[in-house]
C-alpha cells in the first residue's frame, strides 16, 4: 500500500468530513457530485467513468410484497433492499458467477465453521452504525433471525436448523437459543442441529440482514427500518413508490470496511408505473433513467432491437417459470391428472405468449444450476393427456387458476384455463393484483387454491434452494407459504434435508439430478421455461457499468450517469 | 294496454284524468295547452289517435333516431348471432388460444402469432373468415369472435342493469314521493348517500371486492367472474339518479286531481302508485331506460378498463379495449375495433333516446347525465 502524506491525509479527512456534514444537514437535494467512495476508502465493485451525484429515477410494474428485510421474498423486494440492508455476508457486487461469491457484509470476514459442520463464528465489524446513527450490535442479528419466525417469513424454514429455532417457531417467546452474542466483542455463535451445506449462502440472504431490535415484529414496508446500507429509504408508499438517499453513516463508518460499491447517484426515487408501455416512453424520453420490469411483450422486440446494446441489454437469469397443483385437493391429489396437465401444457406455445422470453423447459432445476441435467418425461400429447384424465376418474372436475395480472403472466393463465379447459374441466380464472399475488397464494386459507402461475428466481446458486422451500413438506407453512404445490412425500423430504447436510460436490449434484426427476416423476408442477430479463436505462445511463447481479438482478448502487 | 286506449290501464276504478305531461299513458282531451301543441304537431289533419300513436309518428318523423335505431338493431343482432359466426366461420371459440397455429391462405403460409409475439392482422375472408380482424394479441384468439361475444356481454349488462336500475328506481321513487314523512326521508337519504359517492369510485371499490369473493347473499351465491356482478353493480350505482327525477314528479302528481278521485273512491295504496301513478311515469322511464343503457355500457367498459367489471378471459369490448391498449404501439386495431364498437353502440343508443324523448314528451326536460362520477339530472317535478 503506499504511502499517504500528511499533507493528503488531511485533506483528505477534510473532504470526509464535508461530506459527512452535508450528509447530516438531510433533506435538502444536492446536484454536487459526492465523493465519498474515493475518500471513504471502500472499493466499488463497478466504478465507471460517469458522474457522481443526481437523482436516479426508477419505475416497478408493481410495488413489492414488502420493503422489509425479514419478510420480502421476490426479486422485486431483493433489488429494492439491496442497497439499503446488509447481512452479515453478502455477494459480491458483480455479475455471473462472480456475484456468486459470498463476502463478508457486516461480519468482519467469512465464519469460522467447527464442530463438525455445526457451529458457525463471526464477529461483527466494529463501529458499525445505523442510518439513524445508533450502533450496530451483535444482538440484531440474533433478533432479525428471530423477527423471520415472529412475522412467519417465508424464508424462515432456512434457519429451523438452528438450536432452538423450531421451539421458538412455535412459542414465539423466550429466544433461540441457538444464537449466542457477545456485545463487547461483536463474537456471534451459532449452534445447529446438524450440518447444513447451505448456511453461508442463507446467512448472505436479506432475511437475516441486522436491524435494530425495537423494530416492530410486524410489516414495517411503510415505515422504512434503519439502513445499513449505502442508501436509506427514507419514504415508502405502498401501491405508489419509495425513495432513497445516502446513508450518512456508510460514507463515515460502514462503507470503510464493506466491500460493496457505495453507488453513484445521491438519490433514487423509484415510482410504480403499472403501465410497462409509458414505462418504456418513460425511459426513452429520459422522464424515466432505469425500469426494474422487462419492456411489455408486445414492445420487446422493437426495444430489442432500437436499443439493444446502447441502452438495452438482454439478461439469462436462472429461474423456473411453472403452474403448480395443490396435491392435497381434487383433481390434483390424483397423480395420473397433474401428468395429463403435464402432457397437455405445451412449452412452446408458453415461449410464443412470452414473446421470447423464456425458453422453454420441463424440470425443477434452470440451466446455469448445479445439477442441472436436462430431462424431459412429458413432451407434449394432448391426446394422451386427455386419456389419463379418463383413466384417472376424478370427480372434482371444478378448477380455480391463479394468476396475477402483470403481463405475460395474466396470458400464461390464461392459457393455462383453456389447456385445463380442452382437458375436460370447468375452469374459473382468477387474477390477481401482482402486489399482492403471493402473499394470497402462500396464505393455505385462501380458499380454492387449485392451481396457478408461480415462478422462482434463486436466493442463491444451490439446487437445495430450488428444493427445500418450493418442494420439501416440511416447509408448508400457513402464511407466506411457497410450496404452492403442498407436495409433502416423506422419502423426497428426507432425500432434501440429507442432501442439504452436504457440501456441494460432483456426487451431490448427480443426486440432486436425480432428485429433479423424482419430483417431475410427482408431476408436482408443470414447468414450462426459464426467464431471460433485461436491462433498459435511458440513454444518459452507462449501461457498460450497470451490474446485474444473478441473485439481485440490477445493482442500483452500478447505475451512473455518463459525463 | 294499447298504445292508443284513451283510458290507461285497467279495471277502470276511477276515471283516469289527465296526465300532467301529456304522456302516453293519459288521455288527450282536457288539457287545452297539450291539445293544441299536439294538433299543431300534426298539422291539424284529423290523424289524432292516442299519445302513443302521437308520439309513434313524431319518432318516424325523425330519421336521424330511426337510422340510430337500425344501427344498434343491427349490432344487437349481429352480436347475438356471435355463435353462429364463431362454429361456422371461424371455427373457434372466444377464448380459445392459437399461439402456435398456421394459417394457409393458398400457398403462402402465416402464422398466427409470429415468434416476437405479434399477432397476425386482419385478414377478412382470405382464410375462410378465421381471424377475420385478426388475433388478439400473443395468445391468437379471434378478434372478431371475441368483438361479438364481447358485444353479447356489454349489451347484456347494459340492458340488464338498465331494468335493475329501473325495477329499483321506480319501486323507491313511488314509496318514497307518494308515502312521504318518515318513508321519503330515509329513502332520500338513502339515496342521498349513494349519490354522495361518484360513480365510476363507488362501482370500482364492489367491482373489486365482489371480482374476488363473489357475492353471497342467503342461498345465492354469485361467482366473482360471473357477468352478474358489474350487473348488479351498475343497476344499483345509477339507481338514485333515476329515482330521485321520478320521485320528483310523483310528488307533483300525488297532487293531482284523479289521484285525489282515486282515493276518494276508497282505492288503496298499492293500486293508486301502480295503476295511477305508475301509467303516467311511463314516458319519462322509457327515456331513462333507452339513456340508461347507453351510460350503463359505457360504466362496464369503464370498470373492465379497470379489471373490475367482466373478468378475464371472458371478453367484453371494456376488456378488450384493457388487453389492446398493451399492444397499442404495435397493434391499434386490437384498441381501435373494441372502442368503435362501443363508440357506435352508445351513440345509436343515446340518438335514438333522445328520439324517443322528444317523441314522447317534447317538454321534457329530463336529462340523465353521469360521467366519470358526475351527475346533472334535471327531471320534471321537484327534486
Amino acid at each position: 500500500m503506499k504511502k499517504v502524506s500528511i499533507f493528503l491525509l488531511i485533506a483528505a479527512l477534510a473532504a470526509v468530513s464535508a461530506v459527512a456534514l452535508a450528509a447530516c444537514g438531510g433533506g435538502g437535494s444536492t446536484s454536487s457530485p459526492s465523493t465519498s467512495e474515493s475518500e471513504g476508502g471502500s472499493k466499488p465493485a463497478a466504478e465507471g467513468e460517469g458522474n457522481e451525484g443526481g437523482t436516479l429515477r426508477g419505475a416497478y410494474t408493481s410495488f413489492p410484497d414488502y420493503l422489509d428485510p425479514q419478510i420480502s421474498y421476490t426479486a422485486e423486494g431483493w433489488t429494492a433492499m439491496r442497497p439499503v440492508y446488509v447481512p452479515l455476508l453478502t455477494y459480491k457486487a458483480a455479475a455471473e458467477e462472480e456475484g456468486a461469491e459470498i463476502i463478508p457484509g457486516l461480519a468482519k470476514e467469512l465464519p469460522k465453521v467447527t464442530n463438525g459442520g455445526k457451529t458457525y463464528t463471526m464477529f461483527l465489524r466494529k463501529g458499525l452504525k445505523y442510518s439513524n446513527g445508533e450502533p450496530i450490535k451483535a444482538g440484531d442479528f440474533k433478533y432479525a433471525v428471530e423477527r423471520c419466525f415472529l412475522t412467519n417469513s417465508g424464508g424462515s424454514p432456512f434457519y429451523t436448523d438452528i438450536i432452538g429455532a423450531e421451539e421458538f417457531a412455535k412459542t414465539k417467546k423466550g429466544g433461540i437459543s441457538g444464537i449466542k452474542v457477545n456485545e463487547k466483542t461483536g463474537e456471534i455463535v451459532i449452534n445447529l442441529m446438524k450440518p447444513r451445506g447451505t448456511f453461508n449462502n442463507e446467512l448472505a440472504l436479506m432475511f437475516v440482514a441486522p436491524i435494530p431490535q425495537k423494530t416492530p415484529d410486524e410489516d414495517q414496508s411503510a415505515t422504512p427500518i434503519p439502513a445499513s446500507g449505502p442508501y436509506m429509504i427514507t419514504k415508502s408508499q405502498p401501491g405508489r413508490g419509495w425513495d432513497y438517499e445516502r446513508n450518512p453513516y456508510w460514507a463515515k463508518d460502514n462503507g470503510k470496511e464493506i466491500e460493496l460499491p457505495s453507488g453513484h447517484v445521491d438519490k433514487i426515487e423509484i415510482e410504480i408505473n403499472r403501465n410497462q408501455s409509458t414505462q418504456v416512453n418513460d425511459v426513452e424520453s429520459g422522464k424515466l433513467n432505469w425500469i426494474f420490469d422487462p419492456p411489455p411483450t408486445d414492445r420487446y422486440q422493437e426495444v430489442k432491437e432500437k436499443f439493444e446494446g446502447t441502452q438495452f441489454r438482454t439478461e439469462p437469469t436462472i429461474s423456473t417459470y411453472y403452474f403448480w397443483m395443490n396435491q392435497t385437493v381434487e383433481p390434483f391429489s390424483n397423480l395420473k391428472v397433474r401428468e395429463a396437465v403435464n402432457y397437455a401444457v405445451d412449452p412452446a406455445a408458453l415461449e410464443r405468449i412470452y414473446t421470447g422470453q423464456i425458453v422453454g423447459t420441463q424440470q425443477i432445476l434452470p440451466p446455469g444450476m448445479p445439477g442441472y441435467k436436462k430431462i424431459e418425461l412429458f413432451p407434449h400429447n394432448l391426446k394422451k393427456a386427455k386419456e389419463l384424465v379418463a383413466e384417472s376418474g376424478v370427480k372434482d372436475k371444478n378448477i380455480t387458476v391463479w394468476t396475477d395480472s402483470e403481463s405475460p403472466n395474466n396470458d400464461a393463465g390464461t392459457y393455462y384455463q383453456g389447456v385445463l379447459k380442452e382437458l375436460g374441466f370447468n375452469v374459473e380464472l382468477k387474477i390477481l393484483n401482482p402486489d399482492n399475488y403471493f402473499t394470497v397464494i402462500g396464505n393455505t386459507s385462501t380458499p380454492n387454491l387449485d392451481t396457478g402461475f408461480a415462478d422462482w428466481f434463486e436466493d442463491y446458486p444451490h439446487p437445495n434452494d430450488f428444493f427445500d422451500i418450493l418442494l420439501n413438506g416440511e416447509s408448508i407453512q400457513s402464511t407466506n407459504n411457497q410450496n404452492f404445490s403442498q407436495i409433502n412425500v416423506k422419502p423426497l423430504n428426507e432425500k432434501i434435508d440429507q442432501l442439504a447436510t452436504e457440501q456441494l460436490g460432483p456426487q451431490q449434484e448427480t443426486e440432486y439430478a436425480e432428485l429433479d426427476e423424482a419430483f417431475m416423476k410427482e408431476a408436482t408442477w408443470a414447468p414450462y421455461g426459464t426467464r431471460t430479463l433485461s436491462l433498459f436505462v435511458s440513454e444518459d445511463i452507462n449501461l457498460e457499468t450497470a451490474i446485474w447481479n444473478p441473485t439481485f438482478e440490477t445493482e442500483l448502487t452500478s447505475l451512473e450517469f455518463k459525463e | 294496454m294499447s298504445p292508443d286506449s284513451e283510458i290507461p290501464g285497467a279495471g277502470g276504478v276511477a276515471p283516469r284524468a289527465i296526465p300532467p305531461n301529456g304522456g302516453p299513458g293519459g288521455t288527450v282531451t282536457g288539457d287545452p295547452e297539450l291539445v293544441a301543441e299536439i294538433a299543431g304537431d300534426e298539422g291539424g289533419d284529423g290523424q289524432r289517435g292516442g299519445p302513443w300513436a302521437i308520439a309513434w309518428r313524431r319518432l318516424r318523423r325523425n330519421k336521424f333516431a330511426l337510422f340510430a335505431l337500425g344501427v344498434f338493431l343491427l349490432i344487437v343482432i349481429c352480436c347475438l348471432l356471435a355463435p353462429v359466426w364463431a362454429e361456422h366461420v371461424a371455427h373457434t371459440g372466444p377464448n380459445q388460444t392459437h399461439p402456435l397455429e398456421k394459417l394457409h391462405e393458398g400457398n403462402e403460409v402465416k402464422e398466427v402469432v409470429e415468434p416476437s409475439g405479434k399477432a397476425i392482422g386482419p385478414q377478412f375472408f382470405a382464410a375462410g373468415g378465421k381471424f377475420f380482424l385478426g388475433a388478439d394479441g400473443h395468445l391468437g384468439r379471434d378478434e372478431m369472435v371475441r368483438l361479438l361475444y364481447g358485444g353479447r356481454s356489454s349489451l347484456f349488462i347494459g340492458v340488464v342493469a338498465a331494468i335493475i336500475t329501473t325495477v329499483l328506481a321506480v319501486v323507491f321513487a313511488l314509496l318514497s314521493g307518494y308515502y312521504g314523512g318518515w318513508t321519503d326521508t330515509v329513502i332520500s337519504r338513502i339515496m342521498d348517500v349513494i349519490w354522495a359517492f361518484p360513480v365510476v369510485l363507488l362501482s370500482l371499490a364492489l367491482g373489486i371486492v365482489l371480482a374476488v369473493g363473489g357475492l353471497e347473499i342467503g342461498p345465492i351465491h354469485v361467482k366473482g367472474n360471473s357477468l352478474w356482478i358489474p350487473t348488479l353493480i351498475i343497476g344499483f350505482v345509477y339507481t338514485p339518479y333515476m329515482a330521485r327525477p321520478l320521485r320528483g314528479e310523483i310528488l307533483g302528481l300525488r297532487e293531482k286531481e284523479f289521484i285525489e278521485a282515486a282515493v276518494a273512491q276508497g282505492a288503496g295504496s298499492a293500486r293508486i302508485m301502480f295503476l295511477e301513478i305508475l301509467p303516467n311515469l311511463m314516458s319519462t322511464i322509457i327515456v331513462f331506460f333507452t339513456l340508461n343503457i347507453a351510460n350503463n355500457m359505457l360504466l362496464e367498459a369503464v370498470l373492465s378498463y379497470l379489471g373490475a367489471g367482466v373478468q378475464p378471459p371472458s371478453s367484453s369490448w371494456g376488456t378488450m379495449i384493457s388487453e389492446g391498449f398493451e399492444a397499442l404501439y404495435n397493434e391499434p386495431l386490437l384498441t381501435i375495433i373494441p372502442g368503435t364498437a362501443i363508440l357506435l353502440t352508445v351513440l345509436s343508443v343515446n340518438v335514438f333516446g333522445d328520439g324517443l324523448r322528444d317523441a314522447l314528451d317534447p317538454k321534457s326536460k329530463v336529462r340523465f347525465e353521469a360521467r366519470a362520477g358526475t351527475a346533472d339530472t334535471e327531471a320534471v317535478g321537484p327534486v
